[in-house]
């Protein structure tokens, strides 16, 4: 079943973990251009709903669908259309940030020239000296940008996101933000799993909260203020 | 196909990049190389040895023509000249010696009795059995599955470790491309040395270029895959690198010192050898009773066996060569039986472990390598068949003299026999050992993969 209107769907889809239910029929539409950020409590089922629709693990029941595909069926091809920046990115210690990044890209299909590669780390915000150099000297701050410009450089429609800022500097954060946005207006979907309610309320379309594996509230960020968001999370996990 | 490559090149750039790797695969070239080294130099040794038994027996030949040069009895010459049975190393035996480090390669002849002489030089060095050959056989037999281990340990788990497998498998390729990409540069890289060590050793070792450069390559390459698919099947049970280096090692252990010391244990048990030793001591107890026994009576014996002998002269003196002879020839015929029991026995274990070696590649692949360079046990038991043979015929030549009491001049020395033997390669047995590793190969990869397939991989 196809569903070409959005760009990300959850349909009834749960998760178990033998005695846990992870995910408990999740339903969810994200549109082109949109940016979604999912605020919970660790254990809420953020991570579990992100390796979903990588298909990293396979719903108990329900589907996830990227671009209309379902995911558990089409493993390959939705991969062509997403990009994903974990919490931690990890990389090839012995290569340097060029290279991871050559690599990345090359296994997504694009043959970029050094010049370009090099453009798109220096965008991420990583110093030109430093993408010579091998990673395994890196901070995490300068691994995320590299997984930012691996995201960026794959164009991809939809982009998941979990806790992509965590080890970014302030200011770093900030000009991520900046590229989120751009992103979007480019009709990029972004699905953002995050604890920060301020990143969530400044760039979120929309945000969800989820607990105990449910999502409880989606609200629109353009109703409510920072303050008022904080407020509402805050009302849930003690719920 | 194109991201297999890239993923090879990748690999490729990692390899470059990790120093620990570099020097597991240096060490292994080196080992290769000193194998190579050692296998040539022992074989030019043999040769050389066997070079300088020729000239011992010219030596010998022309003291005894300046001892007597208007000739005399054939009996001093037989009994003062020696003569020796040569078993010339296969141009292959470089590569894998074998057993012609524990059985001789030659044996010093007279003609006196044979079966003391074929055994006087059974004795052998324990420090040289216990250190063992380090010819390019051992290197690729018990060192190579040391290389695959050491590149193939952490094939998947490292990805797991280090944290890139979930940004990898975001990317559009599945992970059994990921893994086979890995694989096959492993095998490249092993293969390539593999291929290189053996094609050097042949150059180096200047073998005959026949059917067997095809043979040892193919068994080479298969033998490689075969610990490239343990590695895999290994590596399918999505443990971490750890336990995948101990299960490894377990393996190897398994596989290449304890199932061979087990079966040792098993064929000497199911297989018993009767001793050389003791067949030379029944015959020399017949031999030396022969000084005791009536003149006639073992001439009768002799006379039976070789009855165109009987019209010669009655022996009335105390000694003569003839009857020295006779009677030194009755010991051998007097163990006659154990003789070929105990050379039946040889090949019977020979057989038995070739049953057995389904349960260690490695054995058989020793095997396999070792019957190609004609130095496994069965090319020895031929050898002492041909030494038996040479033996008979210098008999026959000597014994017209003998009894004719025909004078032995200085120019008979050229009409002696000489003996010379080259063990033939036992390609049969190679290639069903090929075809037995062939089996192995496909179960343990059909294993991995159905293993594999079954269980569901975990990204993180």
């Amino acid at each position: 079943m196809i569903h070409m209107e959005f760009a990300l769907e959850a349909r009834q889809l749960k998760k178990q973990y033998q005695d846990k239910l992870a995910l408990k029929g999740l339903n969810l539409q994200i549109e082109p251009g949109e940016i979604f950020c999912l605020l919970g409590q660790n254990g809420a089922g953020k991570s579990t709903t992100i390796n979903l629709f990588l298909g990293f693990i396979t719903p108990t029941s329900g589907a996830a669908y990227i671009n209309g595909l379902e995911v558990a069926t089409n493993q390959l091809k939705v991969k062509e259309y997403l990009a994903y920046i974990p919490e931690n990115v990890m990389l090839y210690p012995n290569l340097t940030g060029l290279e991871n990044l050559a690599l990345f890209s090359s296994l997504a299909g694009f043959d970029y020239s050094p010049e370009s590669l090099m453009q798109y780390l220096i965008e991420a915000g990583l110093p030109s000296e430093a993408a010579t150099r091998k990673v395994g000297a890196y901070s995490k701050g300068m691994r995320q940008k590299v997984g930012i410009a691996i995201a960026v450089a794959k164009r991809a429609k939809v982009l998941l996101l979990d806790e992509p800022t965590s080890g970014l500097d302030p200011k770093a954060s900030n000009e991520f933000s900046d590229l989120l946005l751009k992103l979007s207006s480019q009709g990029t979907a972004i699905f953002m799993a995050t604890h920060d309610i301020f990143r969530a309320k400044e760039v979120g379309t929309r945000v969800g909260i989820m607990h105990e594996g449910e999502l409880v509230d989606v609200l629109s960020t353009a109703d409510l203020n920072a303050n008022e968001l904080e407020n509402l999370y805050l009302n849930y996990m003690h719920a | 196909m194109k991201k297999f490559w890239i993923l090879i090149k990748y690999e490729w750039l990692n390899f470059r990049a990790d120093k620990g790797l570099l020097i597991l695969v240096t060490l292994t070239l080196l080992a290769g190389l000193y194998g190579i080294y050692y296998g040539t130099t022992e074989v030019q040794r043999q040769q050389q040895n066997i070079a300088g038994l020729e000239k011992l027996t010219e030596h010998n030949v022309e003291e005894l023509k300046a001892k007597y040069p208007e000739g005399t009895d054939a009996g001093d010459i037989g009994y003062y000249h020696s003569t020796f049975a040569v078993h010339h190393p296969d141009s292959w035996a470089s590569l894998a010696l074998g057993q012609r480090d524990v059985n001789p390669y030659y044996i010093k002849l007279r003609l006196l009795n044979l079966q003391s002489q074929l055994y006087d030089t059974e004795n052998i060095n324990p420090q040289k059995v216990l250190a063992g050959n380090f010819d390019l056989s051992f290197v690729l037999v018990y060192l190579f599955p040391l290389l695959i281990i050491g590149l193939c340990f952490n094939i998947l788990s490292i990805e797991k470790e280090q944290g890139t497998l979930p940004l990898l498998l975001s990317q559009p390729i599945s992970l059994p491309l990921i893994v086979g990409a890995k694989l096959t540069f492993r095998m490249l890289v092993v293969l390539g040395l593999g291929l290189l060590l053996s094609i050097l050793a042949m150059i180096w070792g200047k073998v005959l270029p026949d059917g067997r450069v095809a043979l040892w390559l193919g068994v080479v390459m298969l033998y490689c895959f075969f610990w490239f698919a343990v590695a895999f099947l290994v590596a399918a049970l999505q443990k971490n690198s750890a336990f995948n280096a101990v299960t490894l090692l377990g393996v190897w252990l398994l596989l290449t010192i304890v199932i061979p010391a087990l079966l040792n244990v098993y064929v000497s048990i199911k297989q018993p050898i009767p001793q050389a030793l003791a067949l030379t001591i029944q015959q020399r107890e017949v031999v030396h009773g022969g000084w005791d026994k009536p003149k006639r009576e073992t001439m009768d014996k002799f006379f039976a066996l070789y009855p165109q002998w009987r019209d010669t002269t009655e022996i009335k003196e105390r000694f003569v060569w003839r009857w020295y002879y006779a009677f030194h020839h009755l010991g051998d015929v007097a163990v006659q039986d154990l003789a070929t029991q105990y050379k039946q026995t040889l090949l019977a274990r020979h057989e038995l472990v070739q049953k057995l070696n389904v349960l260690s590649v490695p054995v058989n692949v020793q095997g396999i390598f070792n019957a190609m360079a004609g130095s496994d046990l069965p090319s020895y038991v031929q050898f002492l068949q041909s030494a038996t043979r040479y033996h008979d015929s210098l008999r026959e030549f000597y014994y017209p003299f003998l009894f004719r009491q025909i004078t032995f001049t200085p120019a008979d020395f050229a009409r002696e026999p000489r003996h010379s033997f080259s063990s033939a390669p036992d390609v049969d047995s190679a290639v069903n050992g090929f075809v037995k590793l062939l089996g192995s190969v496909v179960v343990v990869f059909g294993a991995g993969l159905l293993l594999f397939r079954w269980k569901t991989a975990s990204v993180k």
